[in-house]
């Protein structure tokens, strides 16, 4: 397979390895089948993954997922593992959208029973849980509220009351990042996030009501809590306009921290600081506080998921069943220990949208959900079809635990938005058999299912290609979005 | 090519946007525009206050970027949209003066969240007819 003047070597039917060429350190690694590579070869996002592979203690591989698309010095779909002591930490590896993530409700009901209840459930769930650009949550957070938010995430919204101690069990890292400094974040951060706390944010952030039609496997759907025709609630958000504003002022530092250094890079969205420099333990005490701002984001969603859900259908708790069963983010960079020629190695992972998938076993993964991997959600195109994984070990081999995290961008918005002039978006997901509440009638234009590759594909991929397998598949019946 | 204004360019994800200008003071004037065309209808705001914005950097790249950087947090920190935008080069780097209102949920609608502009790919080059600037926007 060629792309420009660089010849891809197919290693297996879902990988492609780009050869080492000018500048790069180690080879990149895509993830792909044959029939999705001319999509991906098309714009910039394998030269993304090439630029990558020019940061200073990248290890083994440069590696791209089966969604990548064109992002901003890192591909979307990217992920890159550094050595701690030679390496380097980049924003743009981490994205504007910290920790960006998805999380997975699962619930006593039955799709089949919700159905006829669904135009009321999702009227609710529009006006309690707040989305749109100018939307501001529910909880008005005090600067000490604020700070403990960044410093604790998930615990804090537990302990005033918006989620119980099983919900931060089953979050990724219990809904706290190590070494978060509140004083690394900026004033015009924080600004930004107060207001925007328990918002769902525009664009492809959403809530959404699923049926469970498909269980693959059902050892690991049993210990997650999910089977056959169950009505589930899916939640994609991230940090809002603190994590972005915390990016867009560390990228500046880092800009700096690379002319004094005389570090250069292919791309300036590549600014980056060795992990060991002040300049970049400040963006990781940052990069923790934001994660946990949105662990937080997502909890007081989930909660007013819940709350609206007992309201609407007058039930109680244990009536409805509706528990967290996990919380994992996609946008990241952390910490971890693999083996690299036959050592044990602390590397720190870049996560670009990519989601880890830790195999059974791992100790970071809950108590119940050791056995089956740990639980790994891939939202797709809207009405048509989202993803539960469970991590196997081959991602601890082939992609530094990682794998896939959504359908990925196929269509421009403007491509979108004039694929269905003059259509209503709204009535045709209807006859789709999914019932959409939308802030924007433009942003739902520019999210088409159309505009999307096809999330199937995708989940196939890393299936086959052992970094995650497949559980679950999820129909959406009724999306809220921003 | 069009003297002045903006048009969109394709991009698989975000928003990639071209921005044409006399002069590098038209440019930025031009490129501030364009960026709250994309944020809000522009129509719908009115020029009740002035911002003054400062231009700093030493290339005219570096230039743009931190004047569009501080041009999107008008909004997003602040909440001010703007109606219109006037440039004024100088020595020390010059200024863009912006003029617009508060941001008032019942009136104006906003069309979209851009979370930032990036530095990847922006360039400002010249053109017999002027200049040209291409950017991209994180939505």
């Amino acid at each position: 397979m060629q792309y420009r003047d660089v010849s891809l070597t197919k290693l297996s039917d879902t990988m492609w390895e780009i050869p080492r060429t000018g500048g790069m350190l180690v080879p990149g690694l895509i993830f792909a089948s044959e029939a999705m590579m001319p999509d991906i070869l098309r714009d910039e996002a394998v030269r993304q993954v090439m630029n990558v592979a020019y940061l200073p203690g990248i290890l083994k591989y440069s590696i791209g997922m089966p969604d990548i698309h064109w992002g901003y010095g890192f591909p979307i779909g990217g992920v890159a593992a550094m050595d701690v002591d030679e390496g380097v930490i980049s924003p743009g590896g981490v994205g504007y959208d910290i920790n960006c993530g998805v999380r997975l409700l699962r619930s006593d009901l039955t799709a089949e029973w919700l159905r006829p209840r669904l135009p009321e459930l999702v009227a609710a769930l529009h006006h309690e849980v707040p989305s749109g650009v100018g939307s501001t949550g529910f909880v008005r957070l005090s600067g000490p509220d604020e700070e403990k938010v960044l410093g604790e995430g998930s615990r804090w919204a537990a302990s005033a009351g918006f989620g119980t101690d099983e919900d931060v069990a089953h979050t990724e890292s219990a809904g706290k990042f190590p070494g978060a400094d509140p004083d690394a974040v900026s004033m015009v951060a924080k600004k930004r996030g107060r207001e925007q706390l328990g918002t769902l944010g525009s664009g492809n952030h959403f809530l959404e009501v699923d049926e469970v039609p498909e269980i693959f496997d059902e050892e690991a759907a049993s210990a997650y809590g999910l089977f056959r025709g169950q009505a589930v609630v899916l939640i994609h958000s991230g940090s809002r306009g603190l994590g972005y504003q915390v990016c867009d002022d560390y990228l500046l530092t880092m800009a700096e921290y690379m002319r004094k250094n005389r570090i250069e890079l292919p791309d300036r969205q590549l600014a980056c600081a060795h992990i060991r420099s002040p300049e970049g333990e400040r963006y990781l005490s940052a990069l923790a506080a934001a994660a946990n701002f949105a662990f937080t984001n997502r909890q007081l969603l989930a909660h007013q998921a819940r709350e609206t859900f007992l309201r609407v259908f007058k039930m109680g708790p244990n009536d409805l069943g509706m528990r967290l069963v996990y919380d994992v983010g996609h946008n990241n960079a952390k910490f971890e220990e693999y083996e690299i020629d036959g050592r044990r190695k602390k590397v720190l992972v870049h996560r670009k949208g990519a989601t880890r998938a830790f195999p059974p076993g791992h100790p970071e993964i809950p108590e119940p959900y050791r056995r089956a991997g740990q639980p790994v959600f891939i939202p797709g195109e809207m009405g048509n079809a989202s993803y539960v994984l469970a991590g196997v070990p081959g991602a601890m081999r082939l992609s530094f635990g990682s794998t896939c995290h959504g359908a990925g961008r196929r269509m421009s918005r403007t491509q979108a938005k004039a694929s269905v002039r003059g259509k209503s978006i709204t009535q045709e997901m209807e006859r789709r058999g999914v019932l959409v509440a939308c802030a924007s009638q433009k942003t739902l234009a520019e999210e088409i299912p159309e505009a999307y590759k096809d999330v199937s594909a995708v989940v196939d991929v890393v299936h086959a290609a052992g970094i995650a397998k497949k559980v679950a598949r999820l129909k959406p019946i009724a999306v809220v979005k921003g | 090519m069009r003297r002045r204004g903006y048009r969109l360019l394709p991009h698989t994800a975000d928003i990639r946007l071209e921005v044409c200008g006399g002069d590098l003071s038209e440019l930025f004037a031009e490129s501030v525009s364009a960026l709250f065309s994309l944020l809000a209808d522009r129509r719908r705001v009115r020029a009740a206050e002035s911002r003054t914005l400062r231009i700093s950097g030493e290339t005219p790249e570096d230039q743009l970027f931190l004047l569009l950087r501080e041009a999107l947090l008008l909004f997003t920190a602040d909440r001010f949209l703007v109606r219109s935008a006037r440039g004024r080069m100088n020595e020390s780097g010059g200024t863009v003066e912006v003029s617009g209102e508060p941001f008032d949920l019942s009136r104006h609608s906003v069309l979209r969240e851009i979370k930032a502009v990036t530095a990847h790919g922006l360039v400002v080059e010249r053109v017999p007819e002027g200049h040209v600037a291409r950017f991209i926007l994180d939505v």
